[in-house]
Formats: C-alpha cells, sequence, structure tokens
C-alpha cells in the first residue's frame, strides 16, 4: 500500500481516542503524516471526505439503528475496516447501559420507567457491519494503533495480543494488586496496553476487554475469596467493560 | 560459571544470512515454490528433512524444511504456504529479490538407515515439501537404494504440488507411485479415500523403511498400517511440525514432552518418540 | 577461594565503594515486596529481601531482548552487555541461574545471553528471611549452588565473603575486608544449613523419585484437568520461574517505515496459543488446547523433564509461583505431594 488514506469515523464515544491519536508528540506524528494520508479527521482538521478510503478507523459503538446506513457506507469505501477503541471494539463502557438494571432506580428514582431511558443496546461496530481488526482499550493504545497502521502500511497483519494483562504486568515487576490486599482482572483481559494502571496501584478494569477465552468462574471466585468481594459485586464487576463479551460471544 | 569459551568467539545464532531468489513457481493458489542461491556464493550444505528458518525483515521468521536435495548443487528449494504474516510476505517476493536465511538446522533422515533398503515415503498435503528433499535424493542416487515406492495424498486434486514432478513420478521406472486424494473432482481419474487406501495397493515387505511426514492426524492411521504390515517402529521415520520461534532449541515452543522438534528432530525415528504422549 | 570478613558498619562503606565503581543490581524494595534493581545508593539495598518479585534471569535474558535491527535488508546484531556486579542472589536463584547458562550455552550457544552473563560478577547471599512459599529446603537437594563469584553471609557483627573466581576477589579492594575466624567460617555453614529446614513448605519425596512418579501421572487425565480448573492460562507461574525461559519474537518496523527490530519476549507455556500454529485457511493446530495439558507440560518441565541433562529437578523451590498465582493452584509442593501420595 503506497500512503494509504486513513479517514476517523465516530460514533456513540467521548471521541476520546481520536484525541489520543494527537499526542505522539510532534516529531512522531509529523513522521507518521510521512507514511499515511489522514482525509478525515474531525479533531485535527476541517476537510472530510466521500471517496474510497484505505483504512477507516471508526471510533464509538453502535446503539441506533439510524447509524447502520452510515456505518454501511464507511464499509463500502474503505479496505480496511479498524474498530477504533473499545466502544467499537466490544462496546466498552457504553454497555453497561445494557443491564441497565443496575443504575436506572438508582440514578433516576421514581423517574426510572420514563420511556426516553429505553435504547438500544451499545454494540461493537461489528454488529453491524465487517470489521477487519480491533483496536482495544479505552482508550486504546496509542503505540499499539502505531504498530497496527505501520503493520497494514506493509500489507501485514497486525499482531493483537491474546494473552492477559497479568503477562505484561510481570515483565514490567508490577506488585500485583493481589498482593496488596486489592482486586484486580488483569488475569482474564486482554493485553497490548503494557498494564499501565497496576504499575500504578490500579486495578486492571479490563478496559480491553477479555483474552478469547477467559476463565470466568475462576476471576469470580477470585474476587470473593482473594479480594473479599460480595458474590453480586463479583459478577458486576466482570461486567464494566465485557457486557457484550458475556452475553455476545460470537 | 562453567562454560569457558567467550561469547565474542562465537557466532551469533540469530543471525540470519541472506539468500537471492533466483526461480518462483506457483503450484497452487496457496503454495510459492522458491529456488534459492546463497548471495555469498557459499553453497548451502545439508541433509534431507532438515529445517531452516526463513525471514523477511519487519514480517519475521518461519521454519521451513527444504524442498530439494542436497544433490542439486547450487541452489535450493523451499515451498512456502501461505498461512500466516510471514509466509503471506514472503510469498508476494519474485525472482531477484532476497529471502533471510538461518540454517540448516535440525537432524535430517539419517540416510545410513535407508541405504540398501527398500523405502517407502508416505506424505501428505504439505508433507511431501520436506520429503520432496529425499525423494530427490533417492531419484538422484537411485542404485543406492533398492525399492522405492511413495505414496502422496491431498484433500483434493488442486492441492497437488510439484506437478511437473509429479508427471515424472506417474511416468518413471525409478519410483513406484501411487496417489490420492480425499475428495475428487470430475477432471480425477485416480485413487479416492485418504492415503491409507492405497496399502492394498501395493506389496510392501516388513523390511521396509518408511518416512512419514504430513498433517498430525495422519501419523496415527499410517502407523497403524504398518504395524499390521509388521514393520519395526525403529524402522519408521516420521517428520514433525510443531510451532518454532528459534529453531535452536530455546524458546520453547517446538517441545514434545522432553524433546525439542527443532534440535531433536524434525525427523524422529518412531521408536524414538512413540513413549512421547504429545507426539502424535 | 578465600574467607574474609567485613564489619557491619564498614560493609555499608564496601557497598557504597561498589556503586560508585560499577553498577550494581541488587534487591530493594518495591511497594510491598521486593525486586533486583540498579542499586543507585548502598542505603537502599535490602539484604533482609525474602524473595523479589522476578528472579536476576531478567539481566541476562530481559522481558524483551533486542536480538538484530534493520534497515531495508541490512542489519547488525544487538548484543551490547553491560559490565555489571549482581549482588545479593539467594542460593536458589544461583542454582537458577547456573541452568540457565548450561541452557543457553548447550548445542546453539545463545550469545544474547551469554554476552550478558560473562559481563555480571555474582555475589550471593544467605537467606536472612524465608518467604512465605518457599521449600528451597526439599527441593533438588542433590544439586548444589554453582557460578556465583563470592559468598556473603551475615553473622554476628557483620559478614563472611566467600570468594570462588578471580572476579569475585577483585571486589573485596572495594573494602575493608580481614580475614575470616575459623570460628566465623563454622558460623557461615550453620548459618546456611539452618535455614534450609526453615521452610514453610516441603516435599515430601527425593528429586528421583519425584521425577518417575510425576511422568508417570502423564495419563492422570482427570488429575491434571482438576488441577487447572482455576488456571486463567494467564503465564505468571511461568514468567516469575527463575527456570523458565521460552521466548516469542516479534518483528516491529520504527515509525520510519523501513528501520525496525526484531526483539525476544518472555512467553509463557501457559498462554493458550503458545504451541499454535496456522494450518491455512484460518485453520489452526493448537498441540495443547486444554488447560490441563498445558498445566501438566509446566510441572513436568519442572520435576520431569530436564533432569537428566541438569541432574535435578528444573525447579529451585524460590516459591514464586506459587505466590503470585492469583488463583493459587501453582505450587508445585502441593501438586507433586499430592501426585507422591497417589
Amino acid at each position: 500500500m503506497s500512503k494509504p488514506k486513513v479517514a476517523f469515523f465516530d460514533f456513540a464515544s467521548c471521541e476520546g481516542c481520536q484525541i489520543e491519536f494527537t499526542n505522539y508528540g510532534d516529531k512522531a506524528f509529523l513522521e507518521l503524516l510521512n507514511h499515511v494520508d489522514v482525509v478525515e479527521f474531525r479533531e485535527a482538521m476541517s476537510e472530510t471526505t466521500t471517496e474510497p478510503i484505505d483504512i477507516a478507523l471508526i471510533e464509538g459503538s453502535f446503539t441506533r439503528e439510524a447509524d447502520r446506513a452510515r456505518l454501511e457506507d464507511i464499509r463500502r469505501r474503505a479496505k480496511i475496516v479498524i474498530a477504533y477503541g473499545q466502544c467499537a471494539a466490544t462496546g466498552g463502557i457504553n454497555a453497561l447501559k445494557n443491564h441497565q438494571n443496575d443504575y436506572l432506580p438508582c440514578v433516576y428514582g421514581k423517574d426510572a420507567g420514563m420511556p426516553h431511558l429505553a435504547s438500544q443496546k451499545a454494540l461493537p461496530i461489528d454488529a453491524a457491519i465487517k470489521v477487519d481488526y480491533k483496536a482495544f482499550g479505552c482508550p486504546m493504545n496509542k503505540y499499539e494503533v502505531l504498530q497496527i497502521i505501520s503493520h497494514l502500511v506493509h500489507g501485514k497483519e497486525p499482531v493483537i495480543p491474546d494473552y492477559p494483562v497479568c503477562v505484561e504486568c510481570k515483565r514490567r515487576e508490577t506488585v500485583c494488586r493481589f498482593a496488596e490486599g486489592d482486586h484486580c482482572m488483569g488475569q482474564v483481559a486482554r493485553a497490548g496496553c503494557d498494564a499501565p494502571c497496576p504499575a500504578a496501584g490500579i486495578p486492571c478494569e479490563a478496559c480491553r476487554g477479555f483474552v478469547d477465552h477467559p476463565n470466568i468462574p475462576a476471576l469470580k471466585k477470585v474476587l470473593v475469596e482473594r479480594a473479599g468481594f460480595s458474590k453480586a459485586r463479583a459478577e458486576s464487576k466482570a461486567n464494566m467493560f465485557t457486557a457484550n463479551q458475556l452475553e455476545l460471544k460470537p | 560459571m562453567n562454560h569457558q569459551c567467550h561469547w565474542t568467539e562465537i557466532e551469533n545464532i540469530f543471525m540470519p544470512r541472506e539468500a537471492t531468489i533466483v526461480r518462483t513457481a506457483t503450484p497452487t493458489p496457496m503454495e510459492k515454490h522458491f529456488t534459492l542461491k546463497m548471495a555469498d556464493g557459499k553453497p548451502m550444505t545439508f541433509e534431507p528433512g532438515q529445517i531452516v528458518e526463513a525471514s523477511l525483515f519487519g514480517y519475521g521468521e518461519i521454519p521451513l524444511g527444504f524442498a530439494s536435495s542436497p544433490t542439486r548443487e547450487n541452489t535450493f528449494d523451499l515451498v512456502v504456504r501461505t498461512v500466516g504474516r510471514v509466509s503471506s510476505a514472503v510469498n508476494k517476493l519474485e525472482k531477484g529479490q532476497s529471502i533471510f536465511i538461518r540454517g540448516p538446522l535440525g537432524k535430517g533422515f539419517d540416510l545410513n538407515k535407508l541405504r540398501g533398503k527398500d523405502v517407502l515415503i508416505v506424505a501428505g498435503g504439505i508433507g511431501l515439501c520436506p520429503t520432496r528433499s529425499l525423494i530427490q535424493y533417492i531419484m538422484d542416487r537411485r542404485t543406492e537404494f533398492k525399492r522405492f515406492v511413495l505414496f502422496y495424498g491431498t484433500r483434493d486434486p488442486k492441492q497437488q504440488l510439484f506437478l511437473e514432478d509429479l508427471v515424472a513420478w506417474r511416468a518413471s521406472k525409478d519410483v513406484e507411485y501411487f496417489e490420492t486424494v480425499d475428495k475428487g473432482d470430475p477432471s480425477w481419474k485416480g485413487n479416492v479415500g485418504v492415503i491409507t487406501t492405497l496399502f492394498p495397493k501395493v506389496q510392501i515387505t516388513p523390511e521396509t523403511r518408511v518416512v512419514i511426514c504430513g498433517p498430525p492426524v495422519m501419523f496415527r492411521f499410517v502407523i497403524r498400517e504398518l504395524d499390521k504390515l509388521g514393520i519395526k517402529r525403529e524402522n519408521i521415520f516420521v517428520d514433525l511440525e510443531r510451532r518454532m520461534k528459534c529453531a535452536v532449541g530455546k524458546c520453547g515452543h517446538c517441545q514434545i514432552n522432553d524433546k525439542y522438534v527443532c534440535v531433536d528432530g524434525p525427523v524422529f525415528a518412531f521408536s524414538d518418540i512413540q513413549g512421547l504422549e504429545e507426539a502424535i | 577461594m578465600t574467607a574474609l570478613f567485613i564489619k557491619d558498619k564498614e560493609f555499608h562503606d564496601f557497598v557504597a565503594a561498589l556503586v560508585g565503581a560499577t553498577p550494581v543490581y541488587a534487591p530493594v524494595a518495591k511497594r510491598s515486596l521486593f525486586a533486583f534493581e540498579r542499586l543507585v545508593s548502598a542505603d537502599a539495598l535490602r539484604l533482609d529481601y525474602d524473595v523479589t518479585i522476578l528472579p536476576p534471569k531478567k539481566l541476562f535474558f530481559p522481558p524483551a531482548q533486542e536480538l538484530l535491527k534493520f534497515t531495508g535488508g541490512k542489519f547488525t546484531a544487538s548484543v551490547h552487555p553491560e559490565e555489571k556486579v549482581l549482588f545479593g542472589v539467594h542460593f536458589y536463584d544461583v542454582k537458577a541461574i547456573d541452568q540457565t547458562d548450561q541452557l543457553f550455552a548447550e548445542k546453539n550457544y545463545d550469545v544474547n545471553y551469554m554476552a550478558h552473563r560473562q559481563a555480571t560478577t555474582i555475589v550471593a547471599s544467605n537467606i536472612q528471611k524465608v518467604s512465605r512459599r518457599a521449600f528451597f529446603g526439599t527441593v533438588g537437594q542433590e544439586v548444589h549452588p554453582k557460578g556465583h563469584d563470592a559468598y556473603l553471609t551475615k553473622i554476628g557483627t557483620g559478614y563472611v565473603f566467600e570468594t570462588f573466581t578471580p572476579k569475585g576477589e577483585a571486589l573485596t579492594k572495594h573494602g575493608n575486608f580481614e580475614p575470616a575466624t575459623d570460628t566465623q567460617r563454622a558460623e557461615v555453614v550453620k548459618v546456611n544449613a539452618a535455614v534450609l529446614e526453615q521452610c514453610p513448605e516441603k516435599l515430601t519425596h527425593k528429586s528421583a523419585e519425584i521425577a518417575t512418579k510425576v511422568r508417570q501421572a502423564f495419563k492422570n487425565e482427570e488429575l491434571w484437568r482438576e488441577c487447572a480448573v482455576d488456571c486463567f492460562s494467564c503465564g505468571t507461574c511461568n514468567t516469575v520461574c527463575p527456570t523458565c525461559y521460552c521466548f516469542d519474537v516479534q518483528d516491529t518496523w520504527n515509525v520510519d517505515q523501513k528501520s525496525g527490530s526484531r526483539t525476544r519476549y518472555w512467553d509463557a507455556c501457559l498462554t493458550e496459543s503458545f504451541a499454535t500454529i496456522s494450518a491455512g485457511g484460518g485453520h489452526v493446530e493448537n498441540f495443547r488446547e486444554e488447560r490441563g495439558e498445558r498445566f501438566r507440560h509446566r510441572i513436568m518441565r519442572k520435576a520431569s523433564y530436564l533432569n537428566p541433562k541438569l541432574g535435578g529437578p528444573a525447579c529451585v523451590g524460590c516459591g514464586r509461583c506459587s505466590s503470585q498465582c492469583t488463583a493459587d493452584i501453582a505450587d508445585p509442593v502441593r501438586i507433586i505431594n499430592k501426585i507422591m501420595a497417589l
């Protein structure tokens, strides 16, 4: 691929993953622009395109049927579609609303039954269109995205880890959250982020979703037995970024 | 520490050597056949059954068996099936371009155990590539071996490799060649059925030396047939495939129980691995 | 070999002088645990550590080790060892280093490991505090620690510093040492023998019996499946193990898209795709698909497979896998004793 045309699109999201793309620092970012042609990116430019593109980076989850046509149009125009960030990859944090019994009464009290609160499930974009690759994470890891783009520039399929965050914590020699009486979900969370949270003393929330075959029963057991969670909390904890992965095993 | 030689005196086993592509062919849409020559002009000295790590910088390395005989001097052949990142990239290369090679690595066929004997080679699918090295060797030095029988099975006729070789083998008096496909098509006039359906077609003596290479599932069924024929297990040689990253006995991926396929194999006498539960 | 003595208050100066003269890697506190890190001052040294999160293998075989750099079709090796002192290594880790020395040097000599290893002077130290899952007292007793250059033992009011090699000997110029007395030397033997009795966990059998019986348990599918029910396939038991050295190799491009590097990364045979190959058309073949099969492979490797080569088990009883497995299923003592009791 010679200087591929890259375009960003967004659906239900905070657009933080797109902002993150501008955080490489001037030198690396300008160097990257020598190798890709950004043709639509509303965080940094006003131009848009209706032309064919090589790589579509789609941020956000698919939450309205009305969005399907726009997703299909992008798919038609793009050689490669990347679900960019966790909302697009698995539904991400938006999928919390998919089990809304959890919070509706808590947030809205007696108004919990108002009709406009009922909305479609927050789904990954591959519920609407074929996705070629997924850049996981909330936000996505910008260095991983750089590698994904770099691989695609060379016509190589990107390498996306299917091992858990524990591997990266150990490579960094991070003190395990469990060693300090805390909890963590790194055992089932997909790596690729270089495990910054546990290194800073914060439990992994599995913001990149689960590995392909997470051992969920063991996770719940460990959260109860070692972290002292109630059974109910252990259940809901495993749902934060991953509700769709538990419910919608493709 | 105990290992006295200094690291600077020893060749770095992870450094490849450049090889230039002198010819390519595309036997099937999935495979590409490369004939290569070392860029420094030095010959590649190897035994049939040995392997190389072939790489392209930026894409990575893959293990491959030699697909030609060392008796064909100056060049060597590799056949690459498009299955992953490296093979896809390698298979876009053309004549004049380079592939980077580490090797030869591992243990090939012990030719002394085959010389002067009847030899049967059972090759399934892409398993014909590493055995082609041995087949060519036997054909080139035909008088060193007694009877030579070759079984070749593929999923369907389109999967057949080395089509020119097949034409030559079908006509040759030097090899008793039998072929089969799991599933035929209208053009296929030959045998249909798994590779073991070839056994009733030919008399195999109990003293025959047998070489097997193919998909994991094939080994078990072929060995069952060989047991029926009374062939001793030390006379059966298997050429195994595993995941390999280093191919020099370090990275651990190819381990089968306590053996490393990359250094202890990939060719094993079946008697040496029949006790290994993870082998076949 | 010489045995010297240095008083507590002069020991601090010795370490400070070493740190001033050469890079020193030693146990230091890391939050509530310990790690081998570059020592910035003698005050940070924690010879009272129980066990470090990672074993010192990381200094010879880093979690990510560049093998070569490339630009187009040109490439160069990336072996740039740093002369250094590895200070305060417990004997179980010395045994493990000796094993990885052998394994990286045998057959195909691994320059990437050996260069770093040969650039290192190893000062072992006695175990002042036993970690809560240690079992070094009962594992591989027939294998003795070797390959270190010096051995430091805390006794009474100071340290005995035994040297075994010229590299170890050379370090003594940095401190105010005096010859050790016979009493002090006897104390060293006593202190190092006593710690072997203090492990909270114990194997019930000798290595040779274990190697045979564990190997025979290979086909006990039920056992292995049960052992691994709670396994996350996270590979922690591998990555924290001082005798595990499996790796993956990946190529990456730099942002210029022309140059890049080939790097090896710690890999783990417990992770799901460790033994998976692509078979074409999207098909894969995983030679160890079940958790139980992967779990078994590790135990076999630690207790049986490598014994003929190493003269004992590829396990040194550090207890890192036991204490760092969040599901607490990795403990070799529990599994091996269970098999021995069958």
